[in-house]
């Protein structure tokens, strides 16, 4: 096709003649070799797209002599939102998935696994509730772009599109992983399931209720956690958040939960939810952090216990 | 070219120095200045071939470096996280992401040149760094492919493959010049793979030698795994060079792997021109955790019990602190560096004795530390005016899981994390005991750590601060908050009469100095 060099042209024909053979006739991309265009816009500025066409990228060569009306055009055609990806079935959402799982194995295999049943420090995502609940990328897309900083998952800037493949894959192999009997990773309840219940409640009773009670704070507790997850919130209830008081000069005291602790700055959320910070060098504070108490017991536990305190904890629902 | 004399006035130079030359202003290293590096050059990733990461420069002080202010930032515009140590070469400094090189002036803060290779297959776990030959920069791709760099203006010369990703390697490593030889290792480890050293030339990239750390996969009681993906260290005078090797695969389940698993999670002494193993010493027997031994192995040469020795030091994922005679491997001291769960004690060899009731099980074991370790690739650092190593420490918690139906490849199991802290521990290498320690932050920080000859540390701590505290006891002098943990290790050098401290954090590099013109003490050295 010729771009014609005086009538005006739509953005849509500059990128099909210009860019479409590397870049896909739907923007979709080809990767890992050409990334895909949709929702560029949100991961760049027009003077930065501007500056890639203009200039080139690596592989992508320079269109140094486009016209500015076709680049105008351009730019805004590719601010366009894209058509949402095919329904299940069919080449196109095969094709997603597979564009997913190379993105996958370059971002994420390091930590979830390559087929996303954990690796290095990450979790097993074919196991996940939010991974089972999510309905095209809704839940999972927020985890990717946020990721878990208290967990060490970074933020990935994705566009849309490559979040939805990355979705796609994810879901594949989930489904792949369902239907393969004996073939997972990962810790079923079942697994957990070799303690003894009575050695778990006198340890308990030893250890833990000076905070602690059965019938209180944790009375249906494995209605709300199982396996894994309530292990792991046994041993260390990560989400429990410590309160601080804050002593001014004046001799004011104010109180809240922690905010922000490092060696310069103290910061907390008073009862009204407002946020206050200070420079610890001008104040003096104290920490009510009953999450400790779980950390002294680590040096302490033997294997056993742990199993232990399970089945007792399992007998709480 | 020019030929140019510099004339550098410094404080209390050390009085070890050489004299410089006249000084040929050009992208170029002589690979002799790799064996005594100058003031003036960070010339590979450790700064010198014994991984102390220890700088002679005294002009910032514990007394002025409450001073201390940005000289400059250099934005790299793009979400990976800087982990390279950066070089520092006649003015210009190389530091990369993965797929990207950037060449800086040091001067201005601005930018060179920037190479970006196309997207390649492979992890894209993180990028040590380049190495620099002569005119040629060295440069690991994710996809296992070598390539050399004019490092004028980044344009390719070639590119070999040095490890095969179609197999499951990929490869991140800053590649380590010896003589004539570019050093490099690949990683690994979620496949049944050989780990290996492979030597190359540096004009053609053709393979001069590799060191296989285990026997090809499927071999009957045999394991895989060792990968060697941290540059190692190298003393000229024994003609040694040292690496560590990563933990065996299948990584959680050892029943396939029985003994020792040599020579994986070991420190290995090659003959650099060869690639022969000298000797070995396994820091962990029978890895199940996913230790890697590939931790700094820091050069030093010092007393032990009285004695005059040739040491090696490392600090290791595993959690003990080992300290070797580097002439013949030998153990002299090994000791925990913070809580440690997992062993029935130290053999009389110096290794730890792995306790069969603490490898991955079914129901769990909860493992002290957890599997990203007690540390990792930041590099510590061997200050010999006090004779403390200081690195920065991980005491954490974790339960690690197995069963037969997770097999017998790669993974092979699952563990999770609980809970970890950042701790800088300055440690008394005669003794193992820790002299002080300064505590970095909830859930552990990835900073490396840089000490100088005027008695300051260089570290960071987990929420984005740099550090400089003081040696002798550990007391923050000086810090800046940078907005993003630091992934990598800090280097200095001296450039037009200033100490710089080079610290990268999230995707941004900060160059530190004292403020106002050129310092001129008195009695300086001038060369």
């Amino acid at each position: 096709m010729q771009a014609s060099s005086t009538a005006s042209i739509s953005g849509a024909d500059a990128y099909a003649n210009h860019c479409a053979i590397c870049h896909g006739d739907n923007r979709e991309g080809d990767l890992p070799a050409f990334p895909p265009l949709l929702g560029i816009n949100h991961q760049m500025t027009d003077e930065q797209i501007t500056g890639i066409i203009r200039t080139g990228k690596g592989r992508m060569p320079a269109f140094a002599k486009l016209p500015q009306e076709e680049l105008t055009a351009l730019l805004h055609f590719l601010a366009t939102s894209s058509t949402p990806p095919a329904a299940a079935g069919g080449d196109n959402s095969s094709q997603l998935s597979e564009a997913g799982g190379a993105l996958f194995r370059q971002n994420c295999a390091f930590c979830h696994g390559r087929d996303a049943q954990g690796g290095e420090t990450g979790p097993d995502l074919t196991r996940s509730k939010l991974v089972r609940r999510d309905v095209g990328g809704d839940r999972i897309s927020e985890v990717i772009r946020n990721g878990r900083p208290e967990k060490k998952m970074p933020a990935f800037h994705f566009s849309q599109q490559e979040i939805f493949s990355i979705v796609a894959f994810i879901h594949e192999e989930q489904a792949k992983a369902v239907s393969r009997p004996g073939g997972r990773r990962g810790v079923d309840v079942s697994d957990l399931q070799t303690g003894n219940a009575d050695a778990g409640r006198q340890y308990f009773n030893g250890n833990c209720t000076s905070c602690h009670s059965a019938t209180g704070d944790l009375a249906g507790v494995a209605s709300r956690y199982e396996g894994l997850q309530l292990e792991e919130q046994m041993l260390y209830p990560r989400d429990v958040k410590s309160k601080v008081t804050v002593t001014l000069p004046s001799g004011q005291q104010v109180s809240g939960t922690v905010a922000y602790l490092d060696e310069f700055t103290v910061a907390l959320r008073d009862a009204e939810g407002n946020y206050r910070s200070w420079p610890i060098s001008k104040v003096k504070y104290k920490l009510d952090a009953p999450i400790n108490g779980h950390v002294e017991l680590f040096s302490k536990y033997t294997d056993a216990d742990i199993h232990n305190l399970m089945a007792y904890l399992q007998t709480l629902r | 070219m020019k030929f140019v004399t510099h004339r550098i006035a410094l404080a209390g130079l050390a009085s070890a120095l050489a004299m410089l030359p006249p000084v040929l202003v050009s992208q170029s290293l002589d690979p002799a200045e790799l064996l005594h590096p100058t003031v003036d050059s960070w010339p590979s990733y450790h700064g010198d071939y014994s991984g102390r990461r220890h700088t002679h420069l005294t002009q910032i002080t514990p007394q002025n470096v409450g001073n201390l202010s940005l000289a400059w930032a250099f934005q790299t515009d793009q979400t990976a996280q800087i982990k390279s140590s950066p070089l520092l070469v006649d003015g210009v400094l190389y530091f990369t992401v993965p797929e990207n090189i950037w060449a800086v002036d040091a001067r201005s803060g601005h930018q060179i040149w920037h190479y970006s290779s196309p997207p390649t297959t492979g992890d894209h776990i993180g990028q040590r760094g380049v190495g620099m030959y002569k005119d040629w920069l060295f440069f690991t791709l994710p996809d296992g492919n070598l390539i050399s760099l004019n490092a004028k203006d980044g344009t390719v010369r070639w590119k070999v493959e040095v490890a095969d990703v179609k197999k499951g390697y990929w490869t991140t490593v800053a590649p380590l010049i010896v003589g004539d030889h570019v050093i490099v290792g690949v990683s690994g480890d979620l496949d049944n793979l050989t780990g290996y050293l492979r030597s190359v030339d540096p004009e053609t990239g053709k393979t001069q030698w590799q060191w296989d750390a285990t026997p090809p996969a499927g071999t009957p009681h045999g394991t895989t795994g060792g990968m060697t993906w941290i540059p190692g260290t190298y003393d000229p005078s024994l003609n040694l060079l040292y690496w560590g090797t990563g933990n065996p695969t299948p990584v959680l389940n050892g029943n396939p792997r029985p003994g020792d698993d040599l020579y994986t999670c070991s420190i290995v002494a090659l003959n650099p021109d060869t690639g022969k193993l000298v000797w070995a010493f396994q820091v962990s027997p029978h890895d199940t955790h996913d230790w890697d031994a590939v931790e700094v192995p820091v050069l030093v040469d010092g007393f032990f019990h009285g004695q005059p020795r040739k040491m090696l030091m490392q600090a290791s994922r595993n959690g003990y602190f080992f300290v070797l005679d580097r002439t013949d491997g030998k153990s002299l001291l090994t000791a925990p560096f913070g809580p440690v769960n997992w062993t029935l004690g130290v053999d009389k060899q110096g290794r730890p004795i792995p306790n069969p009731d603490k490898e991955p099980a079914r129901d769990g074991r909860f493992i002290a530390p957890d599997e990203g370790g007690m540390t990792n690739f930041r590099s510590p650092s061997f200050d010999p005016k006090t004779g403390l190593f200081i690195v920065d420490a991980h005491p954490s918690y974790s339960i690690y899981f197995t069963k037969a139906a997770d097999g017998n490849y790669g993974w092979a199991g699952a563990d999770y994390g609980l809970w970890g802290k950042g701790v800088i521990e300055a440690i008394d290498y005669k003794t193992g005991k820790i002299r002080w320690s300064h505590e970095v932050g909830s859930g552990g920080s990835g900073a490396g750590v840089l000490t100088t000859d005027s008695g300051l540390t260089f570290t960071g701590d987990a929420y984005g601060n740099v550090l400089a505290l003081d040696s002798e006891n550990g007391k923050t002098l000086w810090h800046a908050g940078t907005g993003a943990p630091m992934q990598s290790s800090p280097i200095s050098y001296e450039l037009d009469g200033h100490q710089y401290v080079i610290t990268s954090s999230g995707g941004v590099m900060f160059a530190w100095r004292l403020p106002g013109s050129s310092y001129a003490a008195k009695g300086s050295a001038a060369h």
